[in-house]
């Protein structure tokens, strides 16, 4: 035992001065004659030893009262040997990055990671070398750092580590360590390290992480608060709503894939399904170790007062549920949007019909729409050629796809501005049948923008129906893509692994029109490498128009054959219509900007999260005028309901917007990084000996001053019993 | 306060043991309602018809003229009582705690019992007694017997060890039978034997009175005056020395000492010896009173049969 105060802990010696009054000063005991002696003595045998006994006690008590309190002053402590992390301890400085991501809510022996990872935090915080400075950073996408600047301010530090929250958020391990490097530059002593105080999941430390340290550059020391142990986990990975034509209208399929992450196979799990809350279904899997099944339901909505049908279109809130069981919570459960099917009537003017056709100009539009392995009820086509599009075709279709089709005249321009009007959708697409002055002409503000004339950037086929390439040239490739828009959702997430754009990149453009500026509201969705746009929206009245800067077969771009193309032109189709969409999965993860369509004419758009909190609201200018807003309060997974209201009128329900939160599954698997690659990445301090192991300091001043409570305590019931 | 209130102290001051023994005497009489100077030894008991063969000088014939018929007058027989007056003025009887020693309270009761004695006409005698037998005064009912009596309690001095073996042997061997035998002693080196001896006294048909003599300290070892360690001897045996701390063996020795008392009080009970705790804190009027009433409640003073 060592003592900070060591002139203190001298006066400890005191204790003898009751033990010497004892011995030495006690006063001559009084002679009295007592003729009942034997009576007394008798008496006194029974309770000779107890007394003994008692004041024996009271003495030490007394002693060790008075050596407590100099010993106290003296702030005694011990060493004894620590699990500390290697040249802790040392003057250095420091970035603590805490794993604050979903995986660290994991729940092991009865604790979150999270809470192991604050406990190593602040042990890291407290261990530092008296001149060490410090900040801590968190991992977790759009999070805050508790400290973002070095300081040498333990309060303020601990007070950092102490304030962090789990979260449903994504980790980024990476970019959190390239912050702690960036941090590190500037600090003020030559010893560099950063901490990571993580689950080390595999997935949170993804990609070449080696190069963020660098030789002679900052040290990492990872602190697994998992301790190595294997953290099994089971997961609802994924939820695909589909319509089931089999089941009639109102007939829905819904896929969910659940993934064991565990190296023991799971069996008999059960998977719910709820719709509004109800379970509907339900049904038990076995799932292999570090292996994924797909449960299907088929589920036929009906009204609940009269058990018919609903009425198409209708919006459902669901989930698929699995039981727990595992460390991790989170992920037991997925949740999605299902419409009931609305069948979308399209109707498709081929500007450039061919007799084979595959070289026809819509075909690849029209197989996408119907794609032939599918009986599918979302979309009515129906094929015309610019002479066949009349008045009552357009009325009767929601959707009207101009396809590389000469400039129409004022009648035909006159009932598809109708068709805006009343909220349907206009899709233009370029070829070699257009001219850039006619169509300004013909179309005039029902164009996104204006053509400025035709740029051929790479070899097309024009002309040539044998396949042949017309010119040489590779073409621009889709650079910008804007994974907001409600279109290009389904591209933005890499859930389910593969190519994140489902070839949308690999598309390559050989010729498109270039635009003028526009002078009405405008989105780019999509736009090629020279910054050309591809993919325009524009909006007319109630409607939506969208111009593609190239064509929709092969002729001026390969976008027709990239695995992108059918998804997209179901997107564009639905986006039009205004049509929900099919796919539930199509959501946005935990803590992501959701874009939230604004309609025409609304004055205040609100949000409200599945906890019925309000997510977002908003109003007056920040609303009107707008195409959409950002909803960036989506922390809760669950299905964020969409309100909005017109100038003078309340908010009301907008479902067809209603947009479901998702945690990330790619945060469910706990398996950990391999040891290789942990090596590679962490590697001591130079300035560590690692001759002598570390010691932690154990202060024994809180437990000196419980012992001498209770030593007055004990002393005052002596004392008491004695007089 | 009457005189008869007046405790042991206080009595002490007055300084003539007869004198002191007449108050206490009158004030424990007070107490029954009853003089000395009202008795007589020959007392009338009742009237019974005559009937041939009685003695004609005892018919009544103050009675004969009011009803017209012989009674005849029935009186108490008459008999001399002989106290034996055993004093104990061994050590141990020296101790005196906040008032008298029990020495002198001891010998305050006896010398009131001698009075009440002779006043009865009766006769008392002494027997002072420790390790030996100190003085021996045979009963007497001459009007010299009280102030011998004075004179012998008044020289006696507390020493020595209690044989009360001998002592009671002693009263045996000299007492004729059917006495009045009145023992007053501390008790504390008395043993079973003794009260055997007792119950063997009162074998011989003595009338036994048992006067347990004992200090307020030894009753109840007040608090206030055992308030720490101190070396306790025996007064009887010096040598023999206690450190103890009263206030740990209060409780116990309190038990012990009734458990003493009681056991005493049923040996005696068991042998028809009459036992009384004489506390030195009392006035010996009432000591006195208590034994008169009990002997009352049981028979007369005086041992009329």
């Amino acid at each position: 035992m060592s003592f900070l105060v060591p002139a203190f802990a001298a006066l400890a010696a005191l204790a003898l001065v009751p033990i010497a009054i004892h011995l030495f000063g006690r006063p001559r005991a009084e002679r009295r004659v007592f003729p009942a002696l034997a009576f007394l003595r008798a008496s006194d045998r029974k309770t000779a030893t107890q007394r003994r006994v008692r004041d024996v006690l009271l003495l030490l008590a007394r002693a060790a009262v008075i050596a407590l309190v100099p010993l106290l002053l003296a702030k005694p402590f011990v060493e004894r040997p620590s699990d500390a992390l290697a040249g802790l301890g040392a003057t250095e400085s420091a970035v603590i990055v805490v794993d604050d991501s979903r995986s660290m809510g994991y729940v092991l022996d009865g604790k979150q990671l999270v809470d192991r990872a604050k406990e190593e935090a602040r042990r890291i915080v407290l261990g530092l070398g008296r001149s060490s400075e410090a900040a801590v950073l968190l991992t977790s996408k759009g999070s805050l750092a508790p400290a973002s600047d070095l300081t040498s301010d333990r309060d303020r530090l601990t007070a950092a580590v102490a304030g962090i929250a789990p979260t449903q958020r994504t980790g980024d391990t990476g970019s959190a360590l390239r912050r702690a490097v960036a941090l590190l530059a500037s600090a003020n002593h030559p010893a560099r390290r950063v901490y990571l105080v993580s689950d080390l999941a595999a997935h949170s430390v993804a990609g070449d992480l080696a190069s963020v340290f660098p030789a002679g550059g900052p040290t990492l020391t990872t602190v697994d608060v998992t301790h190595g142990r294997a953290l099994g986990n089971r997961a609802v990975t994924a939820v695909r709503v589909d319509a089931a034509p089999e089941l009639g209208p109102h007939g829905v399929r819904v896929d969910a894939e659940i993934v064991n992450f565990d190296d023991k196979p799971a069996s008999a799990v059960a998977v719910t399904l709820r719709l509004d809350g109800k379970a509907v279904a339900a049904g038990l899997v076995d799932v292999p170790a570090r292996g994924r099944v797909v449960k299907r339901f088929l589920h036929t909505f009906r009204a609940p007062a009269d058990s018919k049908p609903s009425a198409p279109g209708a919006t459902h809130d669901g989930s698929v549920e699995i039981a727990g069981g595992d460390g991790l919570a989170d992920d037991d459960r997925r949740f999605f949007r299902a419409d009931e099917k609305k069948s979308v009537r399209v109707l498709v003017v081929d500007g450039d019909p061919r007799t084979q056709r595959r070289d026809d100009e819509v075909w690849y539009v029209e197989t996408a729409l119907h794609p032939g392995d599918l009986d599918d009820f979302q979309f009515d086509v129906r094929v015309l050629s610019p002479d066949e599009l009349t008045r009552a075709a357009v009325d009767a279709s929601d959707v009207l796809l101009l396809c590389n089709i000469k400039a129409p005249d004022a009648e035909r321009i006159a009932f598809t501005r109708r068709l805006l009007a009343r909220g349907g959708g206009l899709f233009l697409s370029l070829g070699s049948n257009v001219d850039p002055d006619a169509w300004n002409a013909a179309f005039g503000d029902l164009l996104p923008q204006p053509l400025a004339g035709l740029r051929t950037v790479g070899a097309t086929r024009d002309g040539r129906d044998d396949g042949e390439l017309a010119q040489a040239g590779v073409g621009e490739r889709v650079d910008r893509i804007d994974r907001r828009h409600a279109i290009l959702e389904p591209f933005a997430g890499r859930a389910q692994g593969g190519s994140a754009d489902e070839g949308l990149r690999e598309a390559r453009v050989s010729r498109y029109a270039l635009l003028k500026p526009g002078a009405g509201d405008r989105r780019v969705l999509l736009a090629l490498e020279g910054g050309a746009p591809l993919l325009v929206e524009g909006r007319v009245g109630e409607g939506r128009v969208l111009l593609l800067t190239t064509t929709v077969d092969r002729d001026w771009s390969d976008l027709a054959i990239q695995p992108a193309f059918l998804p997209l032109v179901q997107q564009v189709v639905r986006y039009l219509a205004s049509a929900p969409r099919a796919d539930g999965e199509a959501g946005a993860l935990v803590s992501g900007v959701r874009s939230v369509e604004v309609g025409e004419g609304e004055t205040a758009i609100a949000v409200t999260s599945p906890s019925g909190k309000q997510a977002l609201a908003l109003d007056g200018e920040r609303v009107q005028g707008r195409r959409s807003v950002e909803c960036a309060a989506t922390g809760e997974p669950g299905v964020y309901h969409v309100s909005a209201a017109r100038e003078g009128g309340s908010l009301s329900p907008r479902p067809a917007r209603d947009f479901a939160v998702n945690v990330d599954p790619a945060e469910s698997d706990l398996a950990p990084i391999p040891p290789a690659q942990l090596a590679a990445l962490t590697r001591p301090p130079a300035s560590t000996d690692t001759s002598e192991p570390p010691r932690r300091r154990v202060e024994l001043w809180h437990a000196l001053g419980l012992a001498l409570l209770a030593l007055l305590v004990l002393e005052g019931l002596l004392g008491a019993r004695r007089s | 306060m009457a005189a008869e209130l007046l405790d042991a102290k206080e009595l002490a001051r007055l300084g003539d043991l007869k004198l002191r023994a007449r108050i206490v005497v009158e004030g424990a009489l007070a107490g029954l309602h009853r003089s000395p100077h009202h008795g007589a030894s020959v007392e009338f008991a009742e009237h019974k018809e005559y009937t041939p063969g009685d003695e004609v000088r005892r018919i009544d014939w103050k009675a004969y003229g009011k009803f017209d018929k012989y009674y005849v007058k029935r009186f108490e027989e008459e008999t001399e009582l002989r106290g034996y007056l055993c004093v104990d003025c061994s050590a141990s009887m020296g101790y005196a705690g906040e008032g008298v020693s029990k020495l002198a309270y001891a010998s305050l009761l006896a010398a009131s019992l001698a009075y009440l004695l002779l006043s009865q006409q009766d006769q008392a005698g002494l027997v002072a007694f420790a390790d030996t037998i100190r003085a021996y005064l045979p009963p007497r009912a001459r009007a010299g017997q009280l102030g011998d009596l004075e004179t012998a309690l008044t020289k006696l001095t507390a020493s020595g060890t209690t044989d009360l073996v001998r002592a009671v042997s002693y009263v045996s061997d000299v007492a004729r039978p059917r006495s009045l035998i009145v023992i007053m002693s501390d008790m504390l080196s008395s043993g079973a034997e003794t009260v055997a001896l007792l119950r063997g006294l009162r074998a011989r048909q003595h009338d036994v009175v048992l006067l347990h003599i004992l200090d307020g300290d030894e009753l109840r070892m007040p608090p206030a005056r055992f308030d720490g360690p101190a070396r306790f001897v025996d007064p009887e045996a010096e040598a023999d020395e206690l450190l103890a701390d009263p206030r740990f063996a209060r409780a116990s020795y309190l038990e012990s000492i009734g458990a003493f008392i009681a056991g005493l009080r049923s040996a005696c009970a068991e042998g028809g010896v009459e036992y009384h705790v004489a506390d030195t804190a009392r006035p010996p009027s009432e000591t006195l009173l208590e034994l008169l009433r009990g002997r009352v409640r049981a028979k007369p003073m005086s041992a009329r049969r």
